[in-house]
This record gives structure tokens, C-alpha cells and sequence, in this order.
């Protein structure tokens, strides 16, 4: 029998990529007077997501037979095939988009998968550039194995990485201040631009939150689901925000961090491990904060913010923000 | 999408784009106007941190800060700003003013307008920064 085909999607949508990004542009330009959360746009931080976005379409080409060839060796083992009926498209997309939550959750868990998501998230503004601010080195994280599921059960390769094309694309329109909120139902079931700006915002609260891809209903039902809020404005950009617009810089800093980590002598091997893969922010000795102490900080600056969306007491981990506040002036905090 | 396509495709829509933001004053950098600006900067990126000290750069590009968490460099990147804690900063005298390296891989070196009465000035009090 032979393989199906299907279009290389998000190849075929670079066009609409950068039209939609044109006409972004022109409505902020427009809009900006009578709303300064229109969005806006940087030439160089644009620049360098541009960049990242076309060397990761190449890096796609030329790499994609790694994961092409895991995942055609688990289809060749497999007793099943659930077809290519619209059926079949439907359930694969789901369960993809189900995959893609998981994935990305473990991108913001494990600083193995971090160090190549990060640069996503690297980028000040929030605009559809931001978008295409896309990975270098996602196919060395090994996060291809949790697409095993979908084809051991029957879904062909080709279907699997077509609806993760599609998910890919969905989600280019959602990177943009310029839309506020969608109907009411829609923000109910999908992943919008209000959902995803909590996801890229630096806010403690926003920190770890709406790891959706298109269906937001993932994150409602595995509680990281965090409402934007009127009063707190997401804040765009890494905890701590990198120096530089280089996309060498922006691709591997986090890779390079890591390494030093994990090599640096003294450590016992358990330690080692634990600075590859354990959530960002985590030390042997305390001395850097992970998003929980970010967080417990923060209600210790703002003990009225506690149980507010995003700062209830499950989101502070084992961390008590007791703990810090006798070393955390609340006058050292900007006026908001 | 043929490749040559979707090569020129990509090509000219950066160069597109880029043009367009540039023409449109979208490359004007972050201008660090005062103390209270840098404070407030500052905090963005450290919120945790007791501020003792600011000092402008001349230039409006640039502050150094001092801070009960140890001194630290503030500078406009693009529209925005940046904020570094230094450990054992280098700094140097460029065509520009000064040439300071952080000795971070994420935030390589950092160049400060400094008219040339005060490069020797600040050069002192960033490599005399260490905590």
C-alpha cells in the first residue's frame, strides 16, 4: 500500500505569514492613537524573529528526516492504520493538538526542552513576527517520541506531521495585541490572543500558564489555565531578558548555560542531571529562583494578590512567601 | 512550494518588512531620559532589588546602578530596555565611547555613548563594580 501525501503546510502559508504581519503592522500604525495596547513592533527585534523563523523552516528541511525516519520505523512495527479519512484527520488533529499541549508543557518544565523553546519567548514585543520566532534546535530535545502514541495506534507520519503543520499555523494569528477578546464561547474552547498573552507574559502570575495549542480546553482541564487579566498587562519577555539581538545568541544562549551548568566541577552527578532537566530557574544551592519562589516573591510583595488568578496557593509549589517577606521591600516595587 | 520560490518568497518578505518598520521609525532606541526612568527600568527586570545608585550615561543610553543585590549595567536595547547584574565586567575605550563586556553569552558587550572626558571616568566605576 502506498504512503499517503499531504501538502507541507506551513511552507505553503509563508506568504500569508508575511502579509498578515504587513497588514498587522498597518493597523497598529492606525490604531496606536486611541490604543496603546495596540500592539507594537521593533525593526531589529523583528529582524532577528524573522531570521529565526527562516533558518527554522531550512533547519526543518533538512533535519526532518530524523524524525521522519523514527516515525515511519514505529509506523512500519505498528499493526494499525486508521486510514485518512476526514474522520481520521479530525481524531489525529486533536490528539495532536493534545500531544502539542504536553510537549509544550515539558518545554517550560524540563530546561532540556526549555533551552530550545526559550528563544520563542525571548522577544519583548508580542506581535505576529513573534510568531515565526520559532526553534533551531527542537529536533535534539527528542520531544519527537511523544508523537509515538498517535502513530502506533494508526495514524500514518505523514498525517501526524500534517496536523502538526495545521497547529502550527493556528497559532500564528494568535500572537497579536491587536485583537482583545474573541466571542465568549470561542474563548471558552480555543486557544485566542487574550489566552496566549498570558502564556508569553513575564508576569509571576502569567509564569507557566496556557501551554494550549488550539483547543484551550487542555490547559481548563490539567489546571494551568490562567485568565489575561484587565489589571495586570502582560509583560512580555524572558524573566531575564537577553542582551542582545544576535540569533546565534537568541538560538543557543540557553544551551550554552546549561552545559557550563552541568559541567561546572563540584557537583555530585545527581546535581549535574538535575541542571539539565529540571525546571528552569533550579540550582543545587538555592542561589536562583524558579518560577514558584518568582511567584512567592511576588504575594510577598503583594500579600492582596494571593488566590487572585495564577497566584493561588497551589501555584506556589513547596515555596512560602513567608519566607521572603522580610527580605522583599514592597517600596522597591514600580507603581502599576 | 518549489524551494527557489519559497526562498525568494522569504527573502523579500524580510527584507520587505524590515524596510517598511525601519522607514516607519520603528528602529528609534529606548531613551533612559532620567533617574526616575532607570529606577523604574531597572525594577522591570530586577523587582526584588533595593536601588542605592544612578547614574545616567550622557548618551541617555545607559545607567549604572547600584543596588543592595550588587551594581549592575541598564541599557536601551532597541525600544526596550536591558538589565544585567555584573560580576566581572571589562570595559574599554571605542570609537563611540566605551565598550562594556558583561561576560554573559546571552548579553555579549554593550556600547556606551560617552563623550571622551568621561570614558576613563566610567570605565573606572564599571571594572571597580565588582561586588
Amino acid at each position: 500500500m502506498t504512503d499517503p501525501t499531504f501538502p507541507d503546510v506551513v511552507n505553503l502559508f509563508v506568504p500569508g505569514f508575511i502579509g498578515l504581519i504587513l497588514i498587522e503592522f498597518v493597523w497598529i500604525m492606525f490604531k496606536k492613537r486611541e490604543d496603546r495596547h495596540a500592539g507594537r513592533y521593533e525593526t531589529l527585534d523583528s529582524l532577528t524573529s524573522l531570521t529565526m523563523g527562516a533558518v527554522s523552516v531550512g533547519l526543518g528541511l533538512v533535519l526532518g528526516f530524523i524524525t521522519w525516519g523514527f516515525l515511519m520505523a514505529l509506523w512500519w512495527i505498528t499493526p494499525f492504520n486508521l486510514g485518512t479519512s476526514i474522520w481520521a484527520i479530525l481524531a489525529c488533529f486533536i490528539l495532536d493538538d493534545l500531544r502539542y499541549y504536553w510537549v509544550h508543557r515539558i518545554g517550560h518544565r524540563s530546561r532540556w526542552v526549555w533551552a530550545s523553546h526559550v528563544n520563542h519567548h525571548s522577544s519583548q514585543h508580542y506581535n505576529l513576527s513573534t510568531a515565526l520566532r520559532q526553534s533551531w534546535t527542537d529536533t535534539f530535545t527528542f520531544m519527537m517520541i511523544v508523537r509515538a502514541p498517535l502513530v502506533l495506534i494508526g495514524f500514518h507520519p505523514a498525517l501526524v506531521l500534517f496536523c502538526g503543520g495545521l497547529n502550527l499555523i493556528y497559532q500564528f494569528w494568535i500572537h497579536t495585541e491587536a485583537i482583545k477578546k474573541m466571542p465568549r464561547w470561542f474563548e471558552a474552547v480555543m486557544n485566542t490572543p487574550s489566552h496566549h498573552r498570558v502564556h508569553h507574559g513575564r508576569n509571576p502570575r502569567y509564569l507557566d500558564a496556557n501551554y494550549a495549542g488550539v483547543f484551550i480546553i487542555w490547559d481548563k482541564m490539567f489546571g494551568t489555565f490562567v485568565p489575561e487579566l484587565e489589571d495586570d498587562k502582560p509583560e512580555y519577555g524572558l524573566v531575564h531578558n537577553l542582551g542582545t539581538f544576535n540569533p546565534l545568541r537568541v538560538a543557543f544562549h540557553e544551551w550554552v548555560g546549561l552545559f557550563r551548568d552541568v559541567f561546572r566541577p563540584g557537583l555530585t552527578l545527581r546535581q549535574r542531571l538535575m541542571y539539565a532537566v529540571a525546571p528552569p530557574g533550579w540550582s543545587h544551592d538555592g542561589s536562583r529562583d524558579d518560577s514558584n519562589h518568582i511567584r512567592a516573591k511576588y504575594v510577598a510583595r503583594h500579600p492582596e494578590a494571593r488566590g487572585t488568578p495564577g497566584l493561588e496557593p497551589h501555584r506556589l509549589g513547596k515555596v512560602s512567601e513567608a519566607e521572603f517577606a522580610p527580605r522583599v521591600s514592597p517600596v522597591s516595587e514600580p507603581a502599576e | 512550494m518549489p524551494l527557489e520560490i519559497l526562498l525568494i518568497v522569504v527573502a523579500a518578505g524580510m527584507i520587505g518588512i524590515t524596510l517598511m518598520l525601519h522607514l516607519a521609525g520603528q528602529t528609534r532606541a529606548f531613551e533612559i531620559a532620567d533617574e526616575e526612568t532607570a529606577r523604574g527600568e531597572w525594577l522591570r527586570h530586577f523587582p526584588d532589588d533595593e536601588i542605592h545608585e544612578v547614574t545616567l550615561a550622557p548618551g541617555n543610553n545607559a545607567a549604572l546602578i547600584r543596588t543592595a543585590q550588587g551594581p549592575g549595567l541598564l541599557w536601551s536595547l532597541g525600544a526596550d530596555t536591558v538589565a544585567y547584574h555584573m560580576a566581572h565586567p571589562s570595559a574599554r575605550a571605542c570609537r563611540k565611547g566605551l565598550r562594556v563586556e558583561i561576560g554573559d553569552f546571552a548579553a555579549p558587550a554593550v556600547t556606551l555613548r560617552l563623550p571622551p572626558e568621561e570614558r576613563i571616568r566610567w570605565a573606572a566605576r564599571i571594572e571597580g563594580t565588582t561586588p
